[in-house]
């Protein structure tokens, strides 16, 4: 009897208090909201805005159900988010499904082609402590008020001082280097991985010297003249390489000791090492006159139904304190906002290793933004035509 | 009787509807979409898309018809000796072990093979160990490795089918054959493998057709460059939004398909002419 007594309290307990929450949660807005959100990358981001933002931001606003869909990695992550939008826009529809989405820049140069986005950043408070700049420029297209960074990712040279005791500081030494040690430089082409393209487009800007009119335009043929000479000495370059299967299949010959150095993605570089996948001696450098980075950034589309939440969403992740605990300690990205706010929050850790061996100051010199698209795609062509 | 013949067929059809539908709309209209798009380049039709499919990946083109028929040669090799050893030796273990690749997916072949094959990957440091040579190749990044990877994950399903076939043949013909001096060898020649022929070609067709479709595989195995055609496929997508020169790749490996196909009806054809029941 008394077993079903205190079953019966704990029941209606238990009852009272949701009861108690739904009514006190939602009792000055009682609207539900299913907020929709695309995210172009890997799984690992999805889930990370599944799992872990949406149950912070849902606890916030109770009325909220977050549904997030990843469209998977690379520019063609970015394509299919854009894609949709293009329906959305043709299919005349006055409220959007999607409410928010993350996209590389040329996803976020492409919808402002299509004039497929709010203007929205005049509202948000992080904007003020965004200090690369690349919230006003996207390859080119001038994207300011329509898009917030979510993290910078960047290139770099990966080497084994074990082997390398003088790393080269520049493509220039680089080659030098390359030739005496046939064989011990990696990358992985262009058809295999974003890495072996930042490297490509380094050795453009190195060759043609214009890295400015290459990243900030104009875009004209009349600059490609001498692409052809560049991508041929490229291709003599590549017979002193190792040709790696893909950016992780850098960072595994890399660990094997099959190559001494190669063209890595900083984050996942430290992201293998904190999980004790990579050789703990291998380090990292930014070589003259630099290799390209990229932000993702947060787009709201121009008729999204849920504008008001999606700019709360925004909000909340990119505070110092969110940016310090997800972007920079969980996921070795370089912050969204300037270093100097989000530093404070940073594990000791975390500086150590993300801020050792490339400086904010070596960034800020040689990370560099990828070519504009149309030098972007040339670029790609050209060394299929030339290097291949 | 002509009628209830009619509604006979009538029924017949009724009844492979659904599997003719799901061909149509899911195999038969892309094709013809994909041979439309192939040949429209800025929104006129040209061969623009083929000029280019050709400048830049005719190396790619070669590249992958070597590979693919260097992969069925080895099946072919690997499949024949074990469906061989297995028609006449009931070796359990051999049975179930050779079965093994069937179950895994191309991505974790893919990986394992350029961690298994790389140049100090698990099978060089076994060699090195075991010959004290320590300079060896990495053929993972070779299209040896690349042959190798495919060989090993597709031989399965050909000695499936071979054995399949061998089996079927009645012994008293492999006795007879034996009966009358003749050894396991020439058994193996003379009458399982003409017996088994049509099988034997299905294998072979299939192993074809999975090597020059697959994506995965060679994006993890093999070198950059060249590469195979799904990859350039792939990337003109990705990076240039092509789908005109993505889909003339398409059409290519189509045809080359589609070659190998009338080769083998051809055959069919024939060999039951031949046969004359």
């Amino acid at each position: 009897m008394s077993k079903v007594k205190v079953f019966l309290v704990v029941f209606v307990t238990i009852l009272l208090i949701g009861v108690a929450g739904i009514t006190f949660s939602q009792k000055d807005i009682p609207i539900h909201v299913r907020l929709n959100m695309m995210v172009a990358g890997d799984q690992n981001m999805v889930d990370f805005f599944q799992y872990e933002i949406a149950p912070v931001f849902e606890k916030l606003y109770p009325n909220v159900r977050v549904n997030v869909v990843g469209t998977g990695p690379g520019p063609a992550g970015s394509r299919a988010i854009i894609q949709k939008l293009q329906l959305e826009k043709q299919s005349g529809k006055a409220k959007w499904d999607i409410d928010v989405a993350i996209v590389h820049e040329i996803g976020a140069a492409w919808a402002m082609k299509d004039d497929l986005l709010k203007k929205y950043t005049d509202f948000l408070v992080a904007k003020r402590l965004v200090t690369r700049g690349t919230d006003k420029m996207a390859l080119g297209v001038n994207v300011d008020g329509y898009v917030m960074p979510m993290f910078h990712s960047q290139t770099a040279i990966a080497y084994n001082p074990d082997y390398v005791k003088n790393p080269p500081r520049s493509y220039e030494e680089l080659v030098k280097w390359v030739k005496e040690h046939p064989g011990k430089f990696g990358y992985n082409g262009i058809k295999h991985g974003a890495s072996g393209i930042s490297f490509t487009a380094g050795w453009l800007y190195w060759k043609s010297g214009q890295i400015d009119i290459l990243t900030k335009g104009p875009y004209d043929k009349k600059y490609e003249k001498n692409w052809k000479s560049i991508f041929t000495d490229l291709k003599e370059f590549n017979k002193y390489v190792t040709m790696t299967s893909g950016n992780a299949g850098t960072l595994d010959a890399l660990n094997r000791g099959e190559i001494y150095m190669g063209p890595v993605w900083v984050d996942m570089f430290y992201t293998w090492m904190r999980e004790g996948r990579m050789d703990p001696k291998i380090k990292l450098l930014l070589p003259a006159p630099g290799m390209p980075g990229q932000p993702m950034h947060y787009v709201i589309p121009k008729k999204a139904a849920n504008a008001d939440y999606a700019l709360k969403l925004i909000e909340l992740v990119s505070s110092p304190k969110m940016q310090a605990k997800y972007i920079v300690d969980r996921f070795n990205w370089y912050p969204a906002i300037g270093d100097q706010y989000v530093k404070p929050y940073v594990s000791k850790e975390t500086l150590g290793r993300l801020y050792r061996d490339i400086t904010p100051e070596d960034l800020l010199k040689y990370g560099k933004p990828f070519p504009l698209t149309g030098y972007f795609e040339d670029m790609l062509e050209a060394y299929e035509k030339y290097t291949e | 009787m002509g009628t209830y013949e009619n509604k006979n067929n009538l029924f017949g059809f009724l009844l492979i509807l659904p599997a003719l539908a799901v061909l149509g709309v899911l195999y038969i209209y892309p094709l013809i979409r994909a041979i439309y798009i192939s040949f429209l380049w800025k929104g006129q039709l040209g061969l623009e898309n083929y000029t280019k499919a050709f400048a830049l990946y005719r190396k790619d083109i070669v590249y992958t018809l070597g590979i693919t028929a260097a992969t069925v040669i080895i099946v072919f090799a690997v499949s024949m000796v074990i469906a061989s050893y297995l028609r006449f030796k009931n070796w359990k273990f051999l049975d179930y072990m050779y079965r093994l690749p069937l179950f895994i997916p191309f991505l974790i072949v893919g990986h394992a093979m350029r961690v298994f094959l790389a140049q100090h990957g698990v099978m060089n440091m076994i060699i090195s160990r075991l010959t004290g040579i320590h300079r060896l190749p990495g053929l993972a990044s070779q299209w040896l490795g690349l042959t190798l990877a495919f060989a090993w994950v597709l031989s399965p399903f050909a000695i499936l089918i071979i054995l399949g076939a061998f089996k079927a043949i009645d012994d008293s013909y492999v006795e007879a054959a034996l009966n009358l001096g003749s050894n396991k060898f020439k058994v193996i020649i003379d009458v399982l493998i003409p017996l088994a022929r049509p099988s034997i070609m299905v294998a072979l067709v299939l192993t074809f057709v999975r090597t020059i479709s697959s994506l995965t595989i060679p994006l993890m195995v093999g070198p950059s460059k060249p590469t195979m055609l799904p990859v350039d496929m792939m990337f003109r997508v990705n990076y240039y939004n092509d789908w005109g020169v993505a889909n003339a790749l398409g059409v290519i490996s189509y045809v080359i398909v589609i070659g190998l196909s009338m080769y083998y009806l051809r055959f069919m054809v024939t060999e039951r002419g031949g046969l004359k029941h």
